[in-house]
């Protein structure tokens, strides 16, 4: 697939930063970090779980049994577990976890997207941040604030792709009118003429809305090339069947073919809602009930083909040298088993992965206590996260300022 | 401690790879769509089977699989919420599965299989749900996993709901009971002594006696029809592995070997298959795996370890 975007990587001065996609990969809800990558062992029963640890390809380091593959790829990343976050609850924290910043006092910062995607512009057919989930990341009925542009405006909202467990993309903004499907219409001028007479059939807002999200969705797909980004059927089955097929492998797989044709930004989010057993919600990372059960069954084994396949795939083509893909979710989760024999919230420690862009992988950088409730090196926050994003997509110190976003924020200490 | 822990990792590799050598006969696919699935259970004589299926990103849903006909189709016509964990008594009067009744708030149905007979046990407040019903043979007794005051027993009601006892000695985490035929006996999982083990135990909670002992996971013991073995789920070589084990520990066997998982059997009642899930490039679907005969002793090591 050709580089779509790439004649405009570039920063003011003509140098192209390490990273000319950024893949975050979200796991909303929030992993328990001593039942994946900060197993305490030596912890007393009521700590540490019953999930046993392995070794990892990087000495002396193990995570649990539970995640086999990912353990044996440790050479392929670096792996942070010193971080702690500002806010106890999933919408909050979510806002924190994307934007550096919490909810309040107003107004609501930008999620880290929309500041690579305003200091890149338009760097071709494709959205400069797209986000990929069934619908806007939500905890119950309350979407993450922080999801989009904030004080940089609504235009910097990431654009919404989601993906089914068989690869079907589905585009939201498409919903709108459903008797204009740019895949069904294959003569450009006609799909142009019912484009323009769209606003004629919408009152004011809704004239905006389509303007913002919806036009932009259906001209990017009359594009031939910016359509095949999204058609997973260009790939072959192997590959298909190499992230497994849930919704969240082949979102992971959409979410390669995206930064292959050049997106700067890619939200990658495990699951749409946080919730791990609730009627009418996606399966979440929010394991009050059912912890060990559901990391067991599902949560674990998905996490651990996608994102093995994903940093695989990615190094395979050659992207990982400008590429960087981070891994996290909002917080982690109770050291401490809880009275319903599962984990709580615990944003005083929590772990992220990081890999490409240059970054030297193999590597533990800080650590945290005996029992896992606490970083014991200094602690490494949102804002620093966004931070060092920023800086690795070329968005320096500058031009942050220029933009008032990440205000005060430094890079992580010894990661780049 | 992480050390002996690798070379325990190593050492029973090596014990799985000899083990592993005791079957090799290729399980049969009996499901396509790839769906993810979970702990199928034979009902109607083995006519037919019941599993729970990812349907969608947001639904857990029953699933009836006629094995004449590899027709499939859903255990209830209208669902709201997710449902799961299903159990089937003997006699065939019965079944008890769970369902989602809130924000992580999963409750416990149990009814007659005409739908004239139903209870409806809600969870706990606030966060709260059960896990693993298990319906005696003599449709008595259903027993079931609930967490409370950060321990997670296995408890026992009578088919109406009621005379709630505690089994399990409010030690660890335990889940996945499972009774024998004759319903003398109940094996389980513990993490009473450290990760999850095999238990046995009568089913007033007496007698509870340890079957294997391995630093990585043993899970979701299921009797044979006969009594004498237990299926279970191993994490013993590096990824979910289907194991036969005597219920005195002895005669450990390995009958699947994939680098992918292997997961949730489920005995015909014949006692000469399990039928499990594996994952197979990726996809989730019910197979048929033929089993080795039993065998009071044989080649296999014992899964008790000093």
């Amino acid at each position: 697939m050709s580089q779509l975007g790439e004649a405009a990587v570039q920063d003011r001065n003509g140098v192209s930063p390490r990273a000319k996609s950024v893949l975050f990969v979200f796991l909303w809800g929030a992993p328990s970090h001593l039942d994946t990558c900060d197993p305490k062992p030596d912890a007393p029963a009521e700590y540490r779980g019953p999930f046993a640890s392995i070794p990892t390809r990087t000495p002396g380091v193990h995570f649990t049994e539970m995640l086999p593959r990912m353990a044996s790829r440790s050479d392929r990343y670096t792996l942070l577990r010193n971080h702690v976050t500002s806010a106890p609850g999933h919408p909050d924290a979510g806002t924190v976890a994307l934007s550096g910043f919490e909810e309040n006092p107003k107004p609501v910062q930008p999620n880290f997207g929309s500041i690579v995607a305003k200091h890149r512009g338009s760097t071709g057919r494709l959205p400069a941040f797209m986000s990929i989930a069934n619908g806007t990341v939500m905890d119950g009925a309350r979407k993450i604030e922080a999801y989009g542009g904030g004080t940089l405006g609504s235009v910097y909202d990431p654009f919404m792709v989601g993906c089914s467990e068989r690869g079907e993309v589905n585009i939201p903004a498409l919903k709108l009118l459903e008797d204009i499907n740019p895949l069904r219409i294959s003569d450009r001028r006609q799909l142009q003429q019912k484009l323009e007479s769209v606003p004629r059939a919408l009152d004011a807002q809704d004239v905006a809305s389509w303007n913002r999200t919806s036009r932009q969705a259906y001209q990017l797909l009359t594009d031939p090339r910016s359509r095949d980004a999204f058609d997973l059927t260009l790939e072959s089955p192997a590959t298909r069947a190499r992230y497994g097929r849930s919704v969240f492998g082949q979102s992971a797989l959409l979410s390669r073919r995206l930064v292959e044709a050049g997106v700067p930004y890619i939200q990658l989010n495990y699951a749409r809602h946080v919730e791990a057993i609730t009627p009418g919600f996606e399966f979440g990372w929010d394991t009050h009930i059912y912890n060990f059960e559901l990391l067991q069954d599902q949560h674990c084994p998905i996490l651990d083909r996608a994102f093995t396949a994903l940093l695989d795939d990615l190094y395979e083509r050659g992207l990982m040298d400008d590429t960087l893909v981070i891994c996290m979710g909002e917080f982690g989760r109770t050291p401490k088993i809880n009275a319903r024999a599962a984990r709580d919230h615990w944003p005083q420690c929590y772990y992220s992965i990081w890999a490409g862009a240059g970054i030297e992988p193999g590597r533990v950088i800080g650590m945290s206590d005996a029992r896992g409730e606490h970083p014991i090196s200094d602690p490494v926050t949102p804002l620093m996260v966004g931070t060092t994003i920023a800086e690795l997509a070329g968005v320096d110190t500058q031009a942050r300022a220029e933009m008032r976003v990440l205000q005060e924020g430094s890079v992580i200490d010894g990661l780049l | 401690m992480a050390c002996s822990r690798l070379q325990a990792f190593v050492a029973l590799l090596v014990a799985a790879a000899v083990t592993s050598q005791l079957a090799a006969v290729e399980p049969i696919r009996l499901t396509h769509d790839g769906r993810m699935k979970f702990t199928p259970v034979f009902i109607n004589g083995g006519e037919d089977l019941v599993f729970v299926e990812i349907q969608d990103p947001r639904m857990y849903r029953l699933q009836r699989l006629q094995l004449a006909d590899g027709e499939v189709e859903p255990v209830h016509k209208t669902v709201s919420a997710q449902e799961f964990d299903p159990a089937y008594s003997a006699d065939g009067k019965y079944y008890a599965y769970l369902k989602a009744v809130g924000t992580l708030s999963v409750g416990m149905v149990i009814s007659s299989r005409k739908q004239t007979d139903e209870v409806q046990l809600a969870p706990g407040q606030g966060f709260s749900g059960y896990r693993n019903p298990a319906i005696s043979p003599d449709s008595s007794l259903v027993l079931f996993s609930f967490a409370e005051g950060g321990r997670q027993d296995i408890f026992s009601v009578d088919i109406k709901g009621k005379n709630r006892t505690a089994l399990t000695g409010g030690k660890g985490i335990n889940l996945w009971p499972n009774f024998s035929a004759d319903g003398r006996q109940v094996a389980f999982c513990s993490t009473r002594d450290g990760n999850f083990e095999l238990y046995l135990m009568k089913p007033d909670g007496s007698e509870i006696t340890r079957i294997t002992e391995n630093p990585f996971q043993d899970l979701r013991p299921r009797f044979s029809p006969d009594g004498k073995r237990l299926a279970f789920v191993s994490h013993r070589d590096g990824n979910f592995e289907i194991y036969l084990v005597n219920t005195d520990g002895s005669n450990l066997q390995r009958v699947t070997e994939h680098e992918e998982r292997d997961d949730y059997p489920a005995w015909d009642p014949d006692g000469k298959s399990l039928v499990i899930v594996s994952e197979r490039e990726g996809e989730h679907d019910l197979y048929r795996l033929e089993v080795p005969p039993y065998q009071a002793s044989g080649p296999g090591v014992p899964a008790s370890r000093p």
